[in-house]
């Protein structure tokens, strides 16, 4: 009995051990669903070329901040995880992240990362996140609709009234056919689409280091009455007010909305998923012109504390090589070394150039109550952007939203 | 006197030790039980007073701060709204489910042709999780790609397809819609049980006196089914209390956060926040006033004296 076991122990021994050298470490590390394209394809490339493992696990965007703090809790944390950007800062606050100030610093590329990452992964001077996978706000536009409705089918519009003079000379072709498309009741998909036009126009909704809300401005009264006046003249589909994000990119992939605010992600969910949807990309300008662009997409943090580090640096170098760069850049994320951001696209959809380029120079907002301000459903600024775009009392939403934010903020723990 | 106390002494002695090991077979027997209740409610229980009192972020260290939590739910004013919002949605809906969970039950409780096919039909929704009709309804509700909008539209009922979830009383009233749909025969069942415990010759007897059906109604059957009754008085009012997952679902607490209930505030606080601790307060908080309201439903519904 007891030589039967042992042979059992032996066989499950080179069986499970055998393939990789016993000095072989494995790194486990999470991402949130939206890296389920391009994470586990470089993840597979790093496995195969290296003596180290990563194994990788995908979480449900909703889930992975709950279930990384619980984890955490519990000591079953992984090693790393790809987490969004704009929760760098309070990772970083609760204490939970390992400070990779001097490794980054040491990196002969560093100054040509992204600075919107760079910027979110620092807290407090120290570097707790560095930047991953990349996405930017852009316009997109549909080309066949556009030549029905006797525009350029080439140009996009450039500033807010060829939006609504484009916008409402598609509306006019009738049918199912809509001139614009935006997710009324989503606050995440308005900070990455709706705040580029007040940014390009010279206004802001936080002050730099997010310690002021700062709604109150012409700038942003003027980009509702944009959306409010597309609204007013049916040139948007009803649905558009309860749509808490399931249609933010649905809806112009069906083929029937002329212009939309979307991302880069968009570039390579089209050409694979909807091919026969003819579309332009630009960017999304100011009022008289101008453009700007959320700058978003997954920090690289390291659990405060972990012992497989050196499988982690490893890791991200590969991630940053121009090899790595390429394969996240051909499977829906930008390359955020912008040193090599052109080599990386060269053979890719020319129209991943302007989505680079509204990427290096895209703005990102910094809070450590993030979530609470903006990305929550029941935050003020979700409230606000239903309020303003549908509702009767523009001003009162605005005020009620300024309100709330600024206590939010004031009442931060760890500001 | 003396030899009295002598002589009862030991008898007691052998009483005890026999209860007692009766006693212990006892425990023995519903220690089962007793470990279930005390792994997953009391430590759980014991655990969320403790984090309470606890400011306890999702990450990071936590550190006691006392009363603070539950000072702060005073003048946490979203909360009470929620609160009030809670309220006012087990009114209504307690109401609404009674009003069509008692007709069913009458109308199902004799035997007549099909009764089990209607008995069944009735019950279906109810074996149907609460997330899982939440997710039907919502795309029901959907005003693009659902059902009644598209419907209405469809049959030139109105001019162009109504967002049912944009504006407060629709929605609030679909989701009214969705619930009783789902929970009404649950209740049915419950009050069918009453109903048929009620004795017939009572019934035949008060009809020989001369009662009609409204007076029999309310003199007999109320009467007699005030247990059936405060079960699923005490189950209705419970769950709604607890209201959650239709209005995550469906709603996400809008339009402009008019839905949002007691447990969602809870909820927001803890895992979108990140306060757990206080969350914890919040949860003690709505623990009482669920225990409170339970109480006094049953000594509403309690058996008056001389009732047998």
């Amino acid at each position: 009995m007891k030589t039967m076991l042992a042979k059992l122990a032996l066989a499950a021994a080179v069986i499970g051990g055998g393939l990789q050298a016993a000095s072989a470490e494995t790194a486990n590390i999470w991402v949130r669903a939206d890296g389920s394209n391009y994470m586990p394809r470089i993840v597979d490339a790093f496995n195969k070329a290296h003596k180290d493992q990563i194994k990788l696990d995908i979480i449900p965007n909703a889930e992975i901040i709950p279930k990384y703090g619980a984890a955490a809790a519990g000591g079953t944390a992984p090693d790393a995880l790809s987490l969004d950007l704009i929760y760098t800062p309070s990772f970083a606050a609760g204490g939970q992240l390992e400070d990779i100030t001097d490794w980054a610093k040491s990196l002969p590329y560093f100054a040509s990362l992204s600075p919107a990452h760079v910027k979110t992964g620092t807290y407090k001077d120290r570097i707790y996140g560095l930047p991953f996978s990349a996405d930017a706000s852009v316009l997109i536009w549909n080309k066949k609709l556009f030549k029905q409705a006797g525009l350029d089918p080439e140009k996009g519009p450039t500033n807010w009234a060829e939006i609504e003079a484009d916008a409402e000379k598609v509306n006019a072709l009738g049918g199912d056919i809509k001139g614009f498309y935006f997710s009324g009741n989503c606050g995440g998909c308005n900070i990455f689409t709706f705040t580029p036009l007040i940014w390009a126009s010279g206004g802001d909704i936080l002050s730099e280091d997010g310690s002021k809300a700062t709604l109150d401005s012409p700038q942003l009264r003027g980009a509702i009455d944009l959306y409010r006046s597309m609204v007013k003249k049916g040139m948007v589909p009803e649905g558009a007010q309860t749509d808490t994000g399931a249609n933010f990119f649905a809806a112009f992939a069906g083929g029937n909305i002329g212009i939309s605010p979307s991302g880069a992600f968009a570039i390579g969910a089209l050409n694979t998923q909807y091919p026969n949807v003819d579309y332009g990309i630009t960017f999304l300008p100011g009022k008289d012109g101008g453009w700007s662009s959320f700058a978003g997409g997954d920090n690289f943090v390291v659990t405060k504390g972990t012992k497989k580090i050196a499988v982690v640096k490893e890791f991200l170098d590969f991630a940053y090589s121009l090899e790595g760069q390429t394969i996240l850049a051909k499977y829906g994320s930008l390359p955020v070394r912008n040193d090599i951001a052109k080599d990386a696209l060269k053979d890719l959809d020319p129209r991943y150039q302007v989505a680079a380029e509204a990427m290096a120079k895209g703005k990102t907002p910094y809070s450590v109550v993030f979530n609470d301000l903006i990305n929550s459903a029941n935050g003020p600024w979700t409230q606000m952007v239903n309020e303003v775009f549908f509702g009767d009392d523009v001003d009162g939403a605005i005020k009620n939203a300024q309100d709330t934010m600024q206590s939010i903020i004031d009442q931060a723990p760890n500001k | 006197m003396a030899s009295i106390t002598v002589a009862s002494a030991p008898a007691r002695t052998r009483t005890r030790t026999g209860v007692g090991r009766r006693q212990w077979i006892g425990l023995l027997y519903v220690a089962p039980a007793v470990a279930l209740v005390v792994v997953f409610f009391v430590i759980p229980l014991g655990m969320t007073a403790w984090m309470s009192l606890n400011n306890w972020p999702l990450m990071g260290e936590h550190s006691f701060v006392g009363l603070d939590n539950y000072a702060a739910i005073l003048h946490d004013t979203r909360f009470w709204n929620a609160l009030k919002f809670t309220f006012y949605y087990t009114v209504v809906v307690t109401i609404a489910i009674f009003a069509v969970a008692f007709p069913l039950a009458i109308f199902i409780e004799r035997p007549r042709p099909l009764t089990n096919l209607y008995r069944t039909a009735f019950f279906m929704p109810a074996v149907v999780g609460f997330a899982s009709a939440s997710l039907l309804w919502s795309w029901l509700l959907n005003v693009d790609s659902g059902l009644f909008s598209p419907a209405a539209f469809d049959l030139g009922l109105t001019e162009k397809k109504v967002n049912l979830l944009a504006t407060f009383q629709p929605a609030f009233w679909s989701i009214i819609a969705m619930v009783v749909w789902k929970v009404a025969g649950f209740t049915m069942i419950i009050l069918m049980t009453g109903l048929q415990s009620i004795p017939q010759d009572l019934q035949e007897a008060a009809v020989i006196d001369g009662a009609g059906p409204f007076a029999r109604f309310r003199l007999i059957t109320l009467p007699l089914m005030r247990r059936t009754l405060a079960l699923a008085l005490i189950l209705s009012v419970a769950g709604s209390i607890l209201a959650f997952d239709q209005f995550y679902i469906i709603l996400r607490g809008g339009p402009r956060n008019q839905t949002l209930t007691a447990v969602y505030w809870i909820f927001n606080q803890s895992f979108v926040s990140f306060k757990l601790g206080y969350g914890a307060a919040l949860s003690m908080v709505l623990l009482v006033i669920l225990v409170a309201l339970s109480l006094i439903q049953l000594w509403l519904l309690r058996k008056p004296e001389g009732l047998d």
